[in-house]
């Protein structure tokens, strides 16, 4: 078993002038099970790879203070020694996985330490035994799930033993029932291999009855550092930095965010008749038969399992894609029969990556992009672009290029840049990838405020089943490209039957 | 991406886009030439290449082929040369009397079949190498042919995110459409930054995804120092028809080099050897 004693590590990276992790002291005991929290950009994930001796290998930057594996300071270690007692899981599978068969990517770490390829296969089977996928030697990574694929990440991990397991936000991209499945193989790594886990998220509700000890972290210090029935006592601190609460159960709505009867509908902005896509090389339809209706004013929540057609159907509504069968109308128009561009005001879309639509200057020049583009006047532009900046607390960013910026921060210049145009219909793709509590409701408070003021419309697809309740008139269930339920999110959500089919269960 | 099959190891797959990259270059008949492209072809076909793939290379050698025959039909500027047809006419007011006149040239278009095969033959055999070999087996293979270990996770990376930033890129030009933008405009200036200004979401994403896979490497103990005692799961020996093919594509090239240096310092007046005529003649009208 191997301790882990970090003291007075802070760590800088190259192109900052700040510490991104300032003079952290913690001790992992064999066996623990360590719930590391905090908000955006805090430092989590810099602070996973001071422990598994990425930083400093990997990067430059200054680092001081030490973390020790079995009294050696990783950083005078290999990285290749290291690896074999601390393991890091990442956030995406898709950038993480490197072969076409899961068999090649379990065995590639392997190979790597240069383990003969007879123990290679029995160190593949039980991994894959251990992350519930046997029999999966063969099968093609393009063709699984997300959550398929994030597990045989796991067990391209598991099958190098171990002692340490380092996760970074590992279910953030994945429905509930993915994120349950995980969570399980995690905890039972824990329990019955004994392997300490790290795992960092900011989703502290699914994590905290698996964990023993709770990291609290805040601007690259820990801040709390108790065994869990301490660290919950008093939830001020988690409070105040806006962290999820373990028993947070927030789903009331402020008359502001949900419709009331008085702003009801002006009559039909969106169409979808019969619609029907299928990718090029795919046999199956990633959306099949997809017909609804929305009114101006509504609040639209599409959810559904990994995979099923959600961010599909966003990309057909705004014309990203073009529709196999069926046709999407807007305002009255086939989006087929009209260039993109003349969309623009029309439909926006901010992707789950808000970084693909970043592209100005700065955060200001970015606000401006798309009015500038509609040729609205200087003096209205101006005021346009202040007034959007202010709304959503850009200001004091207005001059700074947006990649400098925080994820939060970047997908609020990404909402505001789209929000900038005041499409009639705005369409926002999992919008709590990489957000903490405080930033999500921050941002979708003023989102949907904005939108319910100016009688738009906004349709936006999540696994997060508070965020649906919290803000969402209406609920479209997706499930294996169908539409199999639309209506209100409270009956949804007590049909267990329904809840189950589309994974959203915990 | 889809993997096709091919029966040669990976690093004879290298090796012999090498070999054809340097025979290309030497070679300057069109027969030979063809020869080169048509063995590229014959590995391609080897490797059991699906539809798509194979409607892909041929809209990637239509257009390489007709745009180099094309430009070099119409930039040719060695003597002597042959008015095929007449574009532009020296007498046609401003543009032809500035130009000289636009004229495809018959030799030009000769010289764009000469390159349009040179660059279709390695274009081929590149097409063939991604299609037919795992990212894993080209970073293994790269290592085992002593390529620093930084420019082969380079190659390898780039190679393995090419349908990831071929989407990403579609996705960025059609979102910054939704939001307006136009790329071609009068204003020459304003459709150039226009176009950088999109390159940098898709560059910034290639950035975060290589480095995200980097480490993810890196922390499965990938290491280029470590390359030489890494095992592998699957055999990678090199087989009997891999050695054949190396040979005698190694025979070929050592042949033409001789060939072509003979004929070099006959043609300049280093060397000659009356029994060596037969030589001379067979790389002039052959090579």
């Amino acid at each position: 078993m191997v301790p882990i004693q970090i003291e007075d590590l802070s760590y800088t990276y190259p192109s900052r002038e700040t510490p991104t992790l300032n003079g952290i002291n913690a001790q992992i005991s064999p066996g623990d099970f360590v719930l590391l929290t905090g908000p955006t950009g805090c430092g989590k994930s810099t602070f996973l790879r001071t422990i598994n001796g990425l930083i400093p290998h990997s990067s430059g930057g200054t680092l001081t203070g030490t973390v020790c594996i079995n009294n050696t300071d990783v950083s005078t270690q290999p990285l290749a020694t290291t690896c074999q007692q601390v393991s890091l899981l990442f956030q995406n599978p898709d950038d993480q996985l490197f072969c076409t068969l899961v068999e090649d990517e379990i065995a590639f770490g392997l190979e790597n330490l240069g383990i003969p390829p007879d123990k290679i296969r029995q160190r593949i089977t039980t991994a894959l035994e251990q992350v519930g996928l046997s029999g999966f030697e063969n099968r093609r990574i393009a063709e699984l799930s997300g959550g398929e694929k994030q597990r045989i990440a796991l067990a391209s991990i598991c099958a190098m033993q171990p002692q340490v397991l380092l996760l970074d936000e590992p279910t953030s991209h994945l429905d509930p029932r993915a994120t349950r499945d995980i969570l399980n193989i995690v905890k039972q790594l824990n329990t019955d291999l004994g392997i300490t886990i790290v795992l960092a998220t900011h989703r502290v509700k699914q994590v905290q009855h698996l964990c023993n000890r709770v990291w609290l972290m805040h601007e690259g210090n820990l801040r709390l550092d108790l065994p869990k029935n301490e660290a919950f006592q008093d939830d001020t601190i988690f409070h105040n930095l806006g962290v999820e609460l373990p028993d947070s159960t927030d789903t009331t709505t402020p008359m502001s965010t949900k419709r009331t009867s008085l702003q009801h509908s002006n009559g039909t902005i969106l169409g979808v008749h019969k619609l029907r896509f299928q990718y090029p090389n795919s046999d199956i339809n990633a959306v099949s038969d997809v017909s609804l209706k929305v009114s101006r004013g509504e609040v639209v929540a599409v959810m559904g399992e990994n995979g099923s057609g959600k961010t599909t159907l966003l990309h057909l509504i705004c014309g990203l894609l073009r529709p196999t069968a069926g046709e999407v109308k807007v305002d009255g128009k086939t989006t087929q029969q009209i260039k993109l561009r003349k969309f623009a005001g029309k439909v926006g879309i901010v992707f789950q990556n808000p970084d693909l639509l970043l592209q100005a200057e700065t955060v200001r020049s970015e606000v401006r992009f798309g009015p500038k583009n509609l040729k609205v006047k200087p003096d209205k532009l101006n005021a346009l672009v202040n007034d959007t900046l202010t709304q959503f607390r850009l200001s004091d960013f207005a001059e700074e290029a947006p990649y400098s910026l925080s994820r939060g921060q970047r997908q609020r210049v990404a909402v505001a840049s789209t929000f900038s145009l005041h499409p009639d219909i705005f369409l926002l793709d999992e919008p709590t990838s990489g957000q903490d509590a405080r930033h999500l409701q921050s941002m979708m408070d003023r989102l949907c405020n904005q939108i319910r003021q100016q009688n738009k419309t906004l349709m936006f697809a999540t696994h997060n089943i508070e965020l649906t309740q919290k803000y969402a008139d209406r609920i479209l269930l997706m499930h294996e490209g169908k539409l199999i339920y639309d209506g209100s999110p409270i009956t949804a959500f007590n049909d267990q039957e329904l809840i189950e089919k589309c994974s959203l269960t915990f | 991406m889809f993997i096709c099959k091919s029966k040669l190891e990976s690093r004879t797959k290298i090796i012999i886009m090498m070999i054809i990259g340097c025979l290309v270059i030497l070679l300057d008949s069109p027969s030979a030439l063809l020869v080169c492209f048509l063995a590229s072809i014959l590995l391609v076909v080897s490797s059991m290449p699906t539809l798509k793939q194979i409607r892909l290379l041929l809209i990637f050698l239509f257009f390489t082929t007709w745009g180099l025959i094309y430009s070099q039909g119409i930039f040719y500027n060695a003597f002597p040369r042959t008015v095929l047809i007449t574009l532009v006419p020296v007498d046609f007011p401003l543009i032809g009397k500035w130009t000289g006149g636009i004229h495809v040239y018959r030799e030009g278009l000769f010289h764009g079949i000469i390159q349009s095969l040179r660059f279709n033959s390695t274009l081929v055999i590149g097409c063939y190498i991604v299609w037919s070999t795992q990212p894993r087996d080209l970073l293994l293979a790269l290592s085992q042919l002593r390529v620093p270990g930084a420019l082969a996770f380079m190659v390898t990376t780039a190679l393995h995110f090419i349908p990831v930033i071929a989407s990403e890129a579609a996705a960025v030009i059609r979102s910054q459409r939704l939001r307006g933008a136009r790329y071609l405009r009068f204003n020459l200036f304003a459709s150039v930054r226009g176009v950088v200004n999109s390159f940098r979401p898709i560059l910034a994403g290639n950035i975060r995804h290589a480095t995200n896979l980097g480490e993810s490497v890196e922390s499965r103990g990938f290491s280029p120092e470590t390359s030489m005692q890494r095992t592998s799961l699957r055999s990678s020996q090199m087989g009997r028809l891999d050695y054949g093919l190396i040979a005698v594509l190694s025979l070929c090239l050592i042949c033409v080099i001789a060939l072509k240096v003979l004929y070099f310092c006959y043609a300049n007046g280093i060397y000659y050897g009356s029994w060596l005529r037969g030589l001379y003649t067979f790389t002039r009208e052959i090579l």
